[in-house]
């Protein structure tokens, strides 16, 4: 006990160097603990959606089992899961290429230009990103009702280029500020255009911040549920198909469940190592 | 200024045209179904004042806030702290990114995972009960579980996430300060509670603001792991809302209106609590 509140006191390099065996084991233990809580729901899923259903259906969980492939091939056999996944690639791409030829421009024009409205315009961007989707969404069918456009990817695409447009000017604004002043009026001096100091010195400057903030509006609208279960029916997104299959009552097995919340959730976390960075870079510009 | 305009020239139609669809909306009987509506004044609004299932809603919504909120930070804070004081810089980062996993994933994977996991006699949360003989339970199934349940999905997410971030943050305070601040003899616990947690105040403010605003969007998660039951206990605002509006009976204007008071709320937290944090960080 002695020990463990003489450490306390060191400063931290020091008492690392004079931890005693018993508090490294704490904090390995400690660690492990916290990496098991993070990782183990998604790699008890991960693993589970190769079990075959016997597999799954038992009282004591089996660490050891042949693997099969099959809930996988069923998954991206089914119908509704290539309707679901091609129509997300079409709406979360649609959506992200106008938000970034409309947003990417206009959040260079308010970090430079517009210095009076630039607060008032990020609150009034940055209310659109906070109204509750439910508050869009149900207004937006009686529009879609009147112009014939329910159930169409471009009902979709409209209302998430909201998000994709705010978002990326939300995240851009600061991207741009950061970009040196001095730069862009040279430029200027050099006879650029407006659009030439965009393209040839703002834009190749601020991009890393820009790619973050692209990460992000990606991984928000990929994700997104509630809009698309509102304004689609037939013709929807992925995550309305997977959120489908445990609320429409049908008996649809584990292990198939299993790889669509797998499948869903593979490209937001190939993108974790990029997300992180952006993390690290935007906290160090803070500080 | 022309390149602002087209991107703000949507936003600012966009949200206009939808304020005054659902305003047309709120004041009619329209439905989904039925071709014929007509004006009806505020008896949607009066209507939801005795709607016992939307007073339950709100009630539902007020807990999920105070449990996702309060669990969030009950879990980030000392967690950023231990691995501060106890992990070298060098492992942090590795560590980090396995706490981002579970915020990346989409909520319907999440309520997906978690619903696997809760489930009865086959859920690995049962695997210990079975194993000593006991009955299993159904966490998602019982009235007096199931928001908990819900919300622990939510704080693993979320809890995590912010772990992260304040470890960030706590990396990025000058080290002078904190040991010229630091009274001879103070516990770890006193360094953070006194000094360094009070010089984040603004941050942790602005988190907290983002969490309370995303948890009153909690749709998905919801929606995926219990669909509002078992009964109406874990049914929030904006499930009651799609219930109404889309999924039951179709009766969008009621829904309306009622999307309108979660939007009211919102606003109500997002501008109490934006002119706290700008005030309380200066």
């Amino acid at each position: 006990m002695t020990i463990h509140r003489d450490s306390s006191r060191a400063i931290p390099a020091d008492r690392r160097l004079r931890a005693t065996l018993g508090q490294r084991s704490a904090t390995f233990l400690g660690v492990f603990l916290l990496l098991l809580v993070a990782v183990f729901p998604i790699l008890w899923t991960f693993l589970s959606s190769f079990k075959t259903e016997r597999d799954i259906a038992v009282r004591i969980p089996k660490l050891f089992f042949e693997p099969t492939l099959s809930n996988y091939l069923t998954v991206l056999n089914s119908q509704d899961v290539q309707t679901g996944l091609i129509n997300s690639a079409i709406v979360v791409g649609s959506a992200l290429l106008i938000g970034v030829v409309l947003g990417v421009p206009a959040a260079h024009v308010l970090a430079r230009y517009a210095r009076r409205i630039k607060d008032d315009a990020q609150f009034f961007v940055l209310s659109i990103r906070f109204t509750p989707p439910v508050a869009i969404a149900l207004p937006a069918i009686s529009i879609f009702q009147w112009t014939s456009l329910t159930d169409t990817l471009l009902s979709v695409i409209l209302v998430y280029s909201l998000t994709t447009i705010s978002t990326l000017i939300w995240l851009g604004v600061p991207a741009f500020q950061d970009v040196p002043v001095e730069l862009e009026e040279a430029a200027r001096l050099d006879g650029l255009s407006s659009w030439g100091v965009f393209f040839r010195v703002a834009l190749p400057v601020a991009i890393p911040s820009l790619v973050g903030a692209l990460l992000f509006t990606f991984v928000i609208t990929w994700n997104e549920l509630l809009m698309a279960l509102i304004l689609t029916s037939k013709n929807t997104t992925l995550p309305v198909v997977a959120a489908g299959f445990t609320t429409l009552g049908m008996e649809v097995p584990r292990g198939l469940i299993n790889a669509s919340a797998i499948l869903l959730a593979l490209p937001p976390l190939l993108l974790i190592g990029l997300v992180l960075r952006f993390i690290d870079g935007f906290l160090e510009k803070k500080s | 200024m022309l390149v602002l305009s087209p991107a703000m020239a949507y936003l600012v139609f966009a949200s206009l045209t939808l304020t005054l669809a659902a305003l047309n909306l709120a004041f009619q009987n329209r439905s989904l179904q039925l071709h014929k509506y007509h004006y009806v004044g505020l008896d949607n609004f009066v209507r939801l004042f005795s709607d016992q299932r939307f007073l339950n809603a709100l009630r539902v919504s007020a807990y999920w806030e105070l449990l996702t909120l309060g669990g969030t930070f009950l879990i980030a804070i000392p967690v950023a702290v231990f691995l501060c004081e106890r992990v070298p810089r060098r492992y942090q980062n590795p560590i980090c990114l396995a706490l981002m996993f579970p915020i990346l994933l989409p909520r319907v994977s999440v309520g997906l995972i978690w619903r696997f996991f809760y489930a009865p006699t086959i859920g690995l949360v049962n695997f210990p009960l079975t194993l000593l003989g006991q009955r299993p339970v159904d966490l998602l199934g019982s009235i007096y579980s199931a928001l908990a349940a819900v919300a622990v999905a939510d704080v693993w997410q979320w809890g995590l996430f912010f772990a992260v971030i304040i470890l960030k943050l706590l990396g990025t305070l000058p080290a002078a300060q904190i040991e010229a601040a630091l009274i001879d003899g103070a516990r770890l616990w006193q360094k953070h509670l006194l000094i360094t947690l009070p010089m984040l105040r603004g941050a942790l403010l602005t988190m907290a603001f983002v969490k309370a605003i995303e948890s009153l969007r909690s749709f998905d998660l919801i929606y995926t792991m219990t669909n509002g039951g078992p009964g109406i206990v874990t049914e929030t605002i904006d499930l009651y809302a799609y219930q109404v509006g889309i999924n039951l009976s179709g009766r969008i204007s009621y829904a309306t209106s009622m999307s309108l008071l979660l939007l009211i709320l919102t606003i109500v937290v997002f501008t109490v609590l934006w002119r706290t944090t700008r005030r309380l960080a200066k």
